[in-house]
């Protein structure tokens, strides 16, 4: 693009009230604006953001027929949009706007030297100023979204954000990994905060909320949503609105469909392999639990020898041993990610002997224990011996607000062990148990009570922290080393040791995250686009978050979380069409020699070499492009221009900048 | 040069626009204070600040340039920063051939939550290039000299072989070339090291013949080398098709530069 010489600037001071005004000499820069080169007229406003600062902004376009506006007043990342906006209503193209941050990074930033505040100001506008005469007008392109959407994981987010969607009319695809859906739920008894079943939880319907177990059929499939079990997220393309998704469909050998669940494959099934989840045994074909859903019984495809007694003996012939991994493509225009959490591995800390000493279980262990359900029916028992305890230690933060760890607190595990206590407590009131923990943090609502039931139930409540666990070899008791708050050194006997471990993002997460080309936080969780303004946003557009896969919540939060990401998800769908943002790279196809570089640089596939009529030439997916620049910045021809960002326009910010202060 | 009292250097900093930016932004709304030395230019990714717009920044006589991005592994691009990094890498070395302290470029990273972290870093930083002096001060050279090799500088950044070598760093470096082999990270250097020495040789040859007829030894002297080197270099520029022989004075051919 060449320099515009017939450039007419308007530059617009905002005073912010008194937060520029108090120290950047605000007429003075006004002044100074109006000399610079093609600035046909400068004004300055108490609030420019207001609604007659914008008015000032568009009469002043109208008036001296600007081709050019410039703010200077706050930061661009919140306050943009609202001048492009406003220059847009008056008939300007909104790439033709450009501007100044004198707020934060003059009147906050230097308040003790307002002269110099006020040079720096000046020399900012001037910088804009001569990038603004190599400004152009970029036109946005809309692009037809599909009514259709991938919801990953099949937990508790997952199916709420799936049956959302669903509701709203469009066509839902459920991936999930697993052979059956629930997530962690389906391996829990009772949750909180209401202390009763987890499998209806995922099924509460949006504007009825009635009890229907998940597993009782209650989960009345609706006709748009489609489950894929045993799935997997191969590959993506595309963008938001016309995303391609390969899926993996692993082999359940089992027909679904056709398996009744009589059991008399597993009553032949010669293999057992040992659960040490589940703290017993299974087959290599078994039913993970009565309420499984989809239900049907599942092949362990790594225990089983193929030896084909099932087969022989199923009265449906739902067995098919020779089932094949397929791929299945699919067309979406959103995605939800709720691909949850894994419960850390404590057996990292040696110190607590966790896989090493029987008697030592984590919560969701316990959980599994305490499940009407689960291997004891809700008996909670020592694995060593199968008696009960008597008395009961649970360690909080494993690998939990651990700096070496994870320095993050996991937010729920102080509610479930509480839960847990309690529930104990209820049926057995005679065992005694203890919780040591760093912190007790229970915000959420209601949650309160528990502690308060806990403490009347004559629940130990103890801060301290847990140097050691040894073994009791012959009773296998364990006997813990406590530090306790005042820094004293104690010992305590345990039949029974629980450790809260802490949550940690599921495995596959950075995998799919390459896939998906999803931003990964310090802590390993998905990061969404902006903490308070896009939570369940991504910086993916079309792609959004839900549920512990973006950091640990409880369900309740989860919940919302997931009716966030469906309606999100729901937005461009229903409008059938999005805006795709005309910052984007083209390719000088002169210049451009197809070596490629441009291609292996980009981490969004939006650049790739094609076979031209001039032969190799890279060419840009403008709606696949974010506008990051890398590309062009590394071409070895130069061949690559970031509309918005020029080489051009940069130089002449630092062009501007040098030659007055240099 | 001579030294200048109460020295105010003119620092210019490249912020992305989701962390660096946005910490800049942090430290503005939490009062924190910096020296006002340092004027900013958004871009939308580190990795956008091509090279040769550092080295113009230097040409323009300004007097320390920081570039911040994301952290590494937490790029709102995945991986930009990672290209930064590379990229700066390679500026700092050409710096060190011009002359100067390669320090006057800051490559670091700021979270958009590190708002007193941007703030240290343009104190210490403006510090330091306080004390290195106005831009030039740890050389020798006059100002136009130093601006002729910075201007070469430049355009040696902006030559092909450059920036192949640093767009395939990390996959020669860290996974295999073509033939299944490993190039060692010191080797990879060497190579960077000698590229970057024979690109900025040429690209000072170039720019010290202008529009006259030179024989090696002249051109020699404009560039302070050997009349061995220079001739190396001057067949290669001829293969470019950037100087041609324009006759011969005994049995030295003399040039001249063709195009732009």
């Amino acid at each position: 693009m060449e320099e515009e010489k017939n450039a007419r600037i308007g530059v617009f001071v905002c005073h912010c009230g008194r937060n520029i005004a108090g120290v950047v000499n605000v007429g003075e820069v006004r002044a100074y604006a109006e000399t610079l080169p093609h600035v046909v007229v400068a004004e300055e406003h108490l609030f420019v953001c207001s609604e007659d600062g914008q008015r000032v902004i568009k009469d002043a376009i109208k008036k001296h027929e600007l081709n050019r506006v410039i703010v200077a007043s706050c930061t661009p990342r919140t306050h943009e949009p609202v001048f492009k906006t406003a220059v847009e209503e008056a008939g300007l193209n909104p790439y033709l706007f450009e501007m100044v941050n004198i707020r934060e990074q003059c009147s906050f930033v230097h308040e003790h030297a307002p002269e110099r505040a006020t040079e720096k100001a000046k020399d900012l506008i001037r910088m804009a100023v001569a990038k603004a005469r190599f400004l152009e007008p970029l036109e946005s392109m809309k692009e037809r979204v599909a009514d259709k959407a991938l919801v990953i994981g099949g937990g508790v987010a997952g199916i709420t954000a799936a049956l959302n969607l669903a509701r709203y009319g469009f066509q839902v695809h459920l991936v999930e990994k697993k052979p059956y859906l629930g997530g962690k739920i389906a391996d829990l008894g009772r949750v909180f905060p209401t202390d009763d079943c987890a499998t209806c939880i995922p099924c509460v319907e949006a504007y009825e909320p009635r009890r229907r177990c998940l597993y009782s059929l209650g989960f009345a499939l609706p006709p748009n949503l489609t489950i894929h079990t045993s799935s997997e997220i191969e590959e993506l393309t595309g963008y938001i609105g016309n995303f391609t998704v390969e899926i993996v469909k692993h082999p359940s050998y089992i027909d679904v469909e056709r398996c009744i669940s009589c059991g008399l494959c597993e009553d032949v099934c010669p293999i057992e392999v040992s659960d040490n989840f589940n703290l017993g045994k299974k087959k290599a074909v078994y039913l993970p639990f009565p309420q499984v859903y989809p239900h049907s019984y599942i092949i362990d495809v790594e225990a089983c020898d193929r030896c084909g007694k099932c087969v022989g003996i199923c009265p449906t012939k739902a067995i098919k041993l020779e089932d094949r991994a397929e791929e299945v493509e699919l067309q979406v225009g959103t995605i939800i990610v709720a691909t949850g959490y894994e419960e850390y591995d404590p057996s990292d800390i040696k110190e607590y002997g966790y896989g090493e000493y029987n008697n030592v279980i984590t919560q969701l262990q316990l959980a599994k224990l305490l499940n009407h359900m689960g291997p004891t029916k809700g008996e909670v028992i020592r694995p060593s011996d199968g008696k009960r305890p008597k008395k009961l230690v649970m360690i909080q933060c494993v690998g939990s607000r651990d700096p070496e760890r994870n320095p993050y607190c996991s937010k729920i595990c102080c509610m479930i062990a509480l839960k847990h206590a309690l529930a104990i407590k209820e049926r057995h009131p005679q065992v005694d148990i203890e919780i040591i923990h760093k912190d007790i943090r229970l915000a959420g609502r209601n949650y309160e009570d528990y502690y308060r039931k806990a403490e009347d139930a004559g629940i130990g409540i103890t801060r301290g922290n847990v140097l050691k666990i040894d073994q009791d070899e012959k009773s296998q008791s364990l006997i813990l080393n406590v530090r306790t708050f005042k820094g004293k050194e104690e010992t305590l006997r345990a039949d029974l040791i629980v450790l809260t471990a802490g949550l940690v993002p599921s495995k596959g997460t950075e995998e799919l995250a390459h896939i998906l080309g999803l931003s990964i936080g310090p802590d390993g969780f998905f990061k969404e686009l902006h903490p308070k303004l896009a939570p369940v946003d991504t910086a993916i557009g079309g792609i959004y978050l839900s549920g512990c896969c973006q950091g640990p919540k409880d369900i309740p939060e989860t919940v919302a979380q997931a009716c966030a990401a469906a309606s999100r998800a729901a937005i461009p769908m229903a409008k059938k069409e999005v805006t795709i943002e005309a910052m984007y790279s083209v390719v000088d196809e002169d210049k451009c020699t197809g070596c490629g570089l441009c291609e292996l640089t980009c981490p969004f596939k939006a650049i790739r070499v094609e076979e031209t009529e001039k032969g190799r030439k890279a060419k840009v997916i403008a709606a696949s492009c974010k506008g990051c620049g890398a590309c062009g910045a590394g071409c070895p021809q130069k061949a690559i221009t970031m509309r918005h960002f020029t080489d051009d326009q940069l130089v002449a910010q630092v062009i501007a900048l040098a030659e007055v202060t240099a | 040069m001579t030294i200048q009292e109460n020295f105010e250097p003119d620092v210019l900093g490249f912020l992305c626009n989701w962390c660096s930016y946005a910490s800049a932004d942090q430290a503005g709304l939490s009062r924190m204070q910096y020296p006002p030395n340092v004027r900013i230019i958004r871009v939308m990714c580190s990795a956008r600040v091509d090279p040769t717009i550092v080295l113009e920044a230097f040409v323009q006589g300004l007097d320390g340039v920081m570039v911040l991005g994301c952290h590494l592994g937490t790029c709102h691009y995945m991986t930009g920063n990672y290209y930064t990094e590379r990229r700066m890498k390679t500026a700092k070395k050409v710096l060190k051939n011009v002359g100067l302290n390669p320090e006057r470029l800051l490559v670091d990273w700021v979270s958009a939550a590190e708002g007193e972290r941007f703030a240290t870093l343009v104190r210490e930083f403006t510090e330091k290039v306080r004390k290195l002096g106005p831009l030039g001060e740890e050389t020798d050279l006059e100002l136009q000299q130093l601006r002729t090799r910075l201007v070469a500088a430049k355009e040696a950044l902006a030559q092909q072989r450059i920036r192949w070598l640093v767009g395939r760093e990390r996959e020669l470096a860290e996974d295999k070339n073509v033939f299944g082999e490993k190039v060692s990270q010191e080797e990879f250097d060497q190579l960077m090291l000698q590229t970057i020495e024979k690109e900025f040789a040429r690209r000072r040859i170039l720019l010290s013949m202008g529009e006259d007829v030179l024989s090696v030894k002249e051109i020699a002297q404009r560039v302070e080398a050997s009349p061995r080197e220079v001739l190396k270099n001057m067949v290669s520029l001829e293969r470019a098709g950037l100087v041609s022989v324009v006759g011969i004075e005994g049995n030295s051919p003399k040039y001249r530069r063709v195009g732009g």
